[in-house]
C-alpha cells in the first residue's frame, strides 16, 4: 500500500548520479562565510567582532526575537570582517566573515550522550532553539517556533519528511540510510512535545534502502510507523505530504498545527537529536553536490559557511568537456539559479545542481500559445485551475483571479509550469499576480488608517 | 572556472520541463487519426488521398502564407495546422470535388484561427466551421451520392432518417457511403489511444456519446435497442466528433464538470438535431453551439481548490485506488464493440433485413414480368426444387404469373449462383412461351465498377428474348445464343450466365407445359 496525494508531476529523478554516494564530512580549507540570515524571521546579531577567535560550535550571532535563529561557527579561527557579502540569491547581505585556520578546535565535546529521559517538554524545546535548528526542508523556519503550537493536545500527526521528491537530490536518502536510528530518536523526542501524536515517517518508494533502514530502526516502537509514497512531487511539500499521509486538505490561511499536524525534515530531526542528546549545534547538515556537469557527484555532510565553489572543487570541479549551463542551489523544482559560486552555504541549502543543459532555455524555444489542454489543472496538488488563472492575471482581472478563481492559495510548487506542454511561464505570472495583489492589499489597508 | 560561471543562466524555478509540447501533442492526433484516414484512402480510392493531401497542404501553405502577411512568428511547426487539415479532410466526402478541401482549408485557417489571434485564441474549431461553411456554400458539390448498391439507397443516416435498415458492420469497418473518416473501427481505435494517453480528456468523449445515446433512447421511437442506437451511433460522424471534434483543447472548457456539461451539451444537440432536424450533417452544428458556449462555461463553473470542496475535516489515510489502466479499457471497448457490431447486432436487425429483400424481391418479380396480378407456385415445383438443393446454382424459387383475370402471362424463376463476392441470386421472367422477358437482381455484392456493372443494361439487357442455352464469350458477342461477357469480371459474369442457364433448364424441365 502507498500513499500519495492528487497531481503532481514526476520530473526525470536523475538520482543515480549520487545516490550510492556516502556522506562524508567536508572541511574546507578557505575563510568561511555566514549571513546573519539564514532562516525565516529576522536576522540574528552578531556576538563576534572583528579579531576575535571563535570555535567549532561557537555562537557568532543570536537571534533577534521569538522568530529568529542563532547562528554558530562552523569553524575555528579569527573573525576577519563583518561585512556585506555576496550571497546565493544575487543580493548582498551582512556576514561575519570567518579566518579559518584549518584546525576545527571543537568549543565543547559533542560526542558525549547526555540523558534525556528526564527532560521536560520546555527544556527539550529550549535545547533545539539553543542549538539554532531550522527547518532544513529548504524552507528554513525555525523549528522551535513549529515546535510550540498553542495547544500541543491537538496535534495528531507527527510527520518525517524523508520523500526527498526534488530531482537530483539524495542527501536525505543518504542520511536515512546512515543515520536512520538517530533519526528516529528526533522523532522519539519530538513526539515527547505532542502526547497524542502519531509519527508518521514518510518516505518515496524510489529509495528501497532507505525504508527498509527506517524500518528496521522503527520497528518495536508503538508511535512511529513507516509509509512509503508513490514517487511524485511535490510530495516533499509540506501541505502535500500531509494530504498524501493524512488526507487532510486545508486552505493556505491555516498552518498545518492548525489541523493537527507537525512536520519535519529528517534532517531537521537529526539535528534535533544531536542538538538535545549532544548539545550540538547545527554548524553542519548533509548537501548533496550533483548534475551532469559535476564531475565526481557526492553527498556531504557540509559546514555551514563553506563556498559553494571550494566544495564543487572538492568533487573535481566541472566535468571535462562538459559546459555548466545553469548552477542551481538546491535541484530543479525548488532550487535558486545562482549567478555565481562564490557564495556561502547556508543552513537550509541541501545541494548544489550543475546542469550541463538548461532545460529552460530549450523549452522558451518551443513556447507557444495556450492550447488549454488542462494539464495544468490535472497536476496542480491544490486543484486550482492554473490556465484559468493565467489568463486573469494576463487580463489584470485580479478580482477574478483572487475570489472566483483562489489565486492565493497556490503553493508556488511549479507542478503546472513542468507540465506544461506549450511551455508557459505559468508559476512566474502566479508570483507576479500574488505580488501584485498583496501590495495592493497593503495601499488599500494604509488608506483606511 | 570564472568562465564557466558567467556562462550561467539565471531563471525563476521550476528549472525543468517535461516532455510534452504542442508538436508532440499535435504529432499524435495526427497519429491517431491515421487508420481513419488510410481505411478512408483504401475504401475510396484516390480521390480520397487527394483530398486529404490538398486539405492539409493547404491548410499548412494558409498559416505559413498568413503569417508572412501579418509579420506574425512562424508557427507551422507546432503541427496545428496539419490536424485542422487532416480533420476537416476526413469530414468530407470522397467524392467531393477537390477545390473544396482547399477552400475549406483557407477558411479554416484564415478565417478561424487566424483573424482570432492564432493557435489557443480560436472560438470555434476551425476544422469543423469549415466543414459548415462548405455544407452552406456549396451545398450540391459536398452532399455524398452513394454509389450503386443491391440493398441501401442513402448514406447510412439518410437511410436511419427514413427509417430503413442499415448495415452496421459496414459503418463499422468504413466501407459504407459517407465520409472519408466514417471507418467507426478506425475512429475508435485512434480516439481511445487519444484517451490512454491522457490527450484528451474522457469526461468530454464519453458525456457526448452518453448524452446522444440517452436522448436517441428515450426518443428515437425505438426505445434502447442496441441495434438502432449502435447505428445511430455509427452514423454522422458521432464517433468522430465525440473523439476528435468535441474534445478539440481550444474550445472546450477546462473544468471537469464544465467539460461534462459541455459534453452532454453536444450530445443531447446532437440528438435533438438528429431525430427532428433535416440534415444528416447535424452533429457538427451541436458540436460548434457546444463550442460557443464553452467561454461561458468558463467563466462560472470553476472547480475549487481541494480544501473548500469538502465540509468538514475527513481523517484518512490516503491510498492510490486501484485503476484499471486505460489501454486495457480502451482495448476491450473496442473488442467488445467490434465483436457487437459483427455479430450480435446483425441478429438484432435480421428481421428487418428480411423483410426488405423480401420487398425487394417482389419488386424484382413484378419488373420482369409487367402486368402480373398474382404469383402462384405450380404444382410439383417446390419437390423439384428441394431436390437441387445443394448445387452451386440452383433455383430458389419459381412462380406462375398471371394477370387480373388468371390468364398465365409468364412464370418466374429465382435463380442463385456463386458470384466472386458472394451469392448472385436473380430473378428471370419468362412468356409462356419460355423466352426471356427480362432479368433482375435481388442479390449482388460484387466489386463496386467491375462486378456491380451486371444489372446496367449494357449487360443485363442482352439476356432480353433469348432462350435455349447461353454462351458466354469475352468481347464482342456474335452469335445469336451469345453473351458478352464484363470486362475484367469473369467470375460475376458467369454466375450471371449459370444462373440465367438454370433458369431456362428449369422451364424446359419442369414448367414447359405446366399449367
Amino acid at each position: 500500500m502507498k500513499n500519495t496525494f492528487r497531481g503532481g508531476v514526476h520530473p526525470e529523478e536523475h538520482k543515480e548520479l549520487s545516490r550510492e554516494a556516502r556522506l562524508r564530512l567536508f572541511n574546507p580549507k578557505g575563510e568561511m562565510v555566514f549571513p546573519l540570515q539564514q532562516h525565516i524571521g529576522k536576522p540574528a546579531k552578531p556576538l563576534v567582532n572583528k579579531g576575535d577567535k571563535v570555535l567549532v560550535g561557537q555562537r557568532i550571532a543570536e537571534a533577534d526575537g521569538m522568530i529568529s535563529s542563532h547562528i554558530y561557527s562552523s569553524c575555528s579561527g579569527t573573525v576577519k570582517a563583518i561585512e556585506k557579502r555576496r550571497v546565493l540569491t544575487g543580493d548582498r547581505a551582512e556576514c561575519i566573515v570567518i579566518d579559518n585556520d584549518g584546525e576545527f578546535t571543537p568549543a565543547a565535546d559533542y560526542s558525549q550522550r547526555d540523558q534525556a529521559e528526564n527532560l521536560s517538554v520546555n527544556e527539550i524545546i529550549q535545547r533545539v532553539q539553543d542549538a539554532g535548528v531550522v527547518g532544513l526542508g529548504g524552507a528554513g523556519f525555525p523549528t522551535h517556533v513549529k515546535l510550540r503550537p498553542k495547544t500541543p493536545e491537538a496535534i495528531e500527526y507527527v510527520i518525517a519528511n524523508g520523500a526527498e521528491c526534488e530531482p537530483y537530490l539524495t542527501c536525505n536518502d543518504q542520511l536515512m540510510r546512515t543515520q536512520a536510528p538517530a533519526i528516529v530518536e528526533g522523532l522519539e523526542l519530538v513526539l515527547r512535545l505532542f502526547p497524542n501524536a502519531e509519527g508518521l515517517i514518510c518516505i518515496e518508494d524510489n529509495k528501497p534502502e532507505a525504508i527498509h533502514a527506517m524500518e528496521l530502526a522503527a520497528g518495536g516502537k508503538t508511535r512511529i510507523s513507516v509509509h512509503t509514497m508513490i514517487t511524485k512531487y511535490p510530495q516533499g511539500g509540506e501541505r502535500s505530504l500531509i494530504q498524501a499521509a493524512t488526507g487532510i486538505d486545508f486552505p493556505i490561511s491555516k498552518l498545518p498545527a492548525d489541523v493537527g499536524c507537525v512536520v519535519q525534515n529528517v534532517g531537521t530531526l537529526y539535528a534535533i537529536q544531536r542538538a538535545v542528546l549532544y548539545h550540538e549545534p547545527l554548524f553542519s547538515q548533509c548537501f548533496t553536490v550533483t548534475g551532469e556537469a559535476v564531475a565526481e557527484p557526492g553527498n556531504f555532510m557540509v559546514r555551514v559557511g563553506t563556498s559553494y565553489a571550494e566544495l564543487l572543487a572538492e568533487c573535481g570541479g566541472i566535468k571535462p568537456g562538459v559546459q555548466a549551463r545553469k548552477a542551481l542551489a538546491g535541484g530543479p523544482m525548488m532550487g535558486i539559479a545562482m549567478g555565481s559560486l562564490e557564495v556561502p552555504i547556508q543552513k537550509q541549502n541541501n545541494g548544489l545542481t550543475l546542469l550541463a543543459e538548461d532545460p529552460v532555455e530549450e523549452a522558451e524555444k518551443m513556447m507557444t500559445a495556450c492550447l488549454r489542454c488542462g494539464r495544468c489543472t490535472t497536476v496542480c496538488p491544490v486543484g486550482l485551475m492554473p490556465q484559468l488563472m493565467a489568463d486573469a492575471a494576463i487580463a489584470g482581472d485580479l478580482e477574478r483571479y483572487e475570489k472566483k478563481l483562489y489565486g492565493l492559495e497556490c503553493i508556488q510548487c511549479g507542478s503546472c509550469t513542468v507540465a506544461c506542454p506549450a511551455k508557459r511561464p505559468l508559476m512566474q505570472t502566479f508570483k507576479q499576480a500574488k505580488a501584485e495583489i498583496n501590495a495592493r492589499k497593503k495601499r488599500e489597508g494604509g488608506g483606511q488608517k | 572556472m570564472n568562465d564557466t560561471v558567467n556562462l550561467m543562466n539565471i531563471s525563476s524555478s521550476p528549472h525543468t520541463r517535461d516532455k510534452w509540447t504542442t508538436p508532440y501533442i499535435m504529432r499524435m492526433v495526427v497519429l491517431s487519426l491515421l487508420p481513419a484516414t488510410i481505411v478512408g484512402i483504401v475504401v475510396h480510392g484516390w480521390q480520397a488521398f487527394g483530398i486529404v493531401a490538398l486539405a492539409v497542404v493547404s491548410a499548412v501553405a494558409s498559416e505559413w502564407v498568413f503569417n508572412k502577411i501579418c509579420h506574425k512568428p512562424d508557427t507551422i511547426w507546432d503541427g496545428s495546422a496539419v490536424v485542422t487539415g487532416l480533420l476537416l479532410a476526413l469530414s468530407l466526402g470522397p467524392k467531393t470535388p477537390l477545390y473544396l478541401p482547399v477552400i475549406g482549408s483557407v477558411f479554416a485557417i484564415v478565417v478561424c484561427k487566424g483573424c482570432f489571434g492564432g493557435l489557443g485564441k480560436n472560438f470555434i474549431n476551425p476544422a469543423l466551421a469549415a466543414r459548415c461553411f462548405l455544407l452552406i456554400s456549396f451545398a450540391n458539390a459536398m452532399t455524398i451520392k452513394p454509389t450503386l448498391d443491391a440493398v441501401a439507397s442513402a448514406t447510412p443516416v439518410g437511410a436511419l432518417k427514413a427509417y430503413q435498415v442499415v448495415d452496421i458492420t459496414k459503418m463499422f469497418l468504413g466501407t459504407a457511403d459517407g465520409v472519408i473518416g466514417s471507418s467507426i473501427l478506425a475512429l475508435l481505435a485512434g480516439g481511445l489511444l487519444l484517451w490512454s494517453l491522457d490527450i484528451i480528456h474522457g469526461q468530454i468523449c464519453f458525456s457526448v456519446l452518453i448524452g446522444f445515446t440517452l436522448l436517441i433512447g428515450l426518443f428515437g421511437g425505438q426505445g434502447f435497442d442496441p441495434g438502432f442506437l449502435l447505428a445511430h451511433l455509427c452514423g454522422g460522424g458521432v464517433v468522430m466528433g465525440a473523439f476528435f471534434m468535441a474534445t478539440d483543447y481550444v474550445t472546450s472548457p477546462v473544468s471537469r464538470l464544465g467539460q461534462f456539461i459541455y459534453g452532454c451539451l453536444i450530445g443531447i444537440l446532437g440528438g435533438i438535431f438528429r431525430l427532428w432536424g433535416n440534415t444528416a450533417d447535424s452533429f457538427s452544428y451541436a458540436i460548434i453551439i457546444g463550442n460557443v458556449c464553452t467561454p461561458l462555461i468558463d467563466t462560472y463553473i470553476v472547480q475549487k481548490p481541494l480544501a473548500y470542496r469538502k465540509i468538514g475535516k475527513t481523517r484518512r489515510v490516503k491510498r492510490e485506488p486501484f485503476r484499471i489502466p486505460k489501454p486495457v479499457i480502451a482495448l476491450t471497448l473496442i473488442a467488445a464493440l467490434a465483436g457487437v457490431a459483427l455479430s450480435g447486432v446483425y441478429s438484432v436487425t435480421k428481421d428487418p433485413i428480411e423483410k426488405q429483400e423480401l420487398a425487394a424481391k417482389a419488386a424484382s418479380y413484378q419488373e420482369v414480368c409487367p402486368g402480373a396480378a398474382t404469383f402462384e407456385i405450380p404444382e410439383g415445383v417446390e419437390a423439384k426444387i428441394k431436390e437441387t438443393e445443394n448445387e452451386t446454382t440452383r433455383v430458389k424459387e419459381a412462380y406462375a404469373a398471371k394477370d387480373a383475370d388468371g390468364n398465365l402471362i409468364g412464370y418466374v424463376v429465382s435463380v442463385t449462383s456463386k458470384g466472386f463476392g458472394g451469392p448472385v441470386t436473380l430473378a428471370v421472367g419468362l412468356t409462356p412461351e419460355g423466352a426471356i422477358r427480362d432479368i433482375a437482381f435481388t442479390e449482388l455484392t460484387e466489386t463496386a465498377g467491375l462486378g456491380m456493372k451486371a444489372p446496367e443494361p449494357a449487360f443485363s439487357d442482352q439476356f432480353d428474348g433469348k432462350s435455349g442455352t447461353l454462351v458466354l464469350v469475352k468481347g464482342e458477342a456474335n452469335g445469336e445464343q451469345e453473351i458478352s461477357a464484363i470486362s475484367g469480371a469473369s467470375v460475376t459474369s458467369t454466375a450471371v450466365v449459370n444462373a440465367v442457364v438454370k433458369g431456362l433448364n428449369f422451364y424446359d424441365t419442369v414448367l414447359k407445359g405446366g399449367k
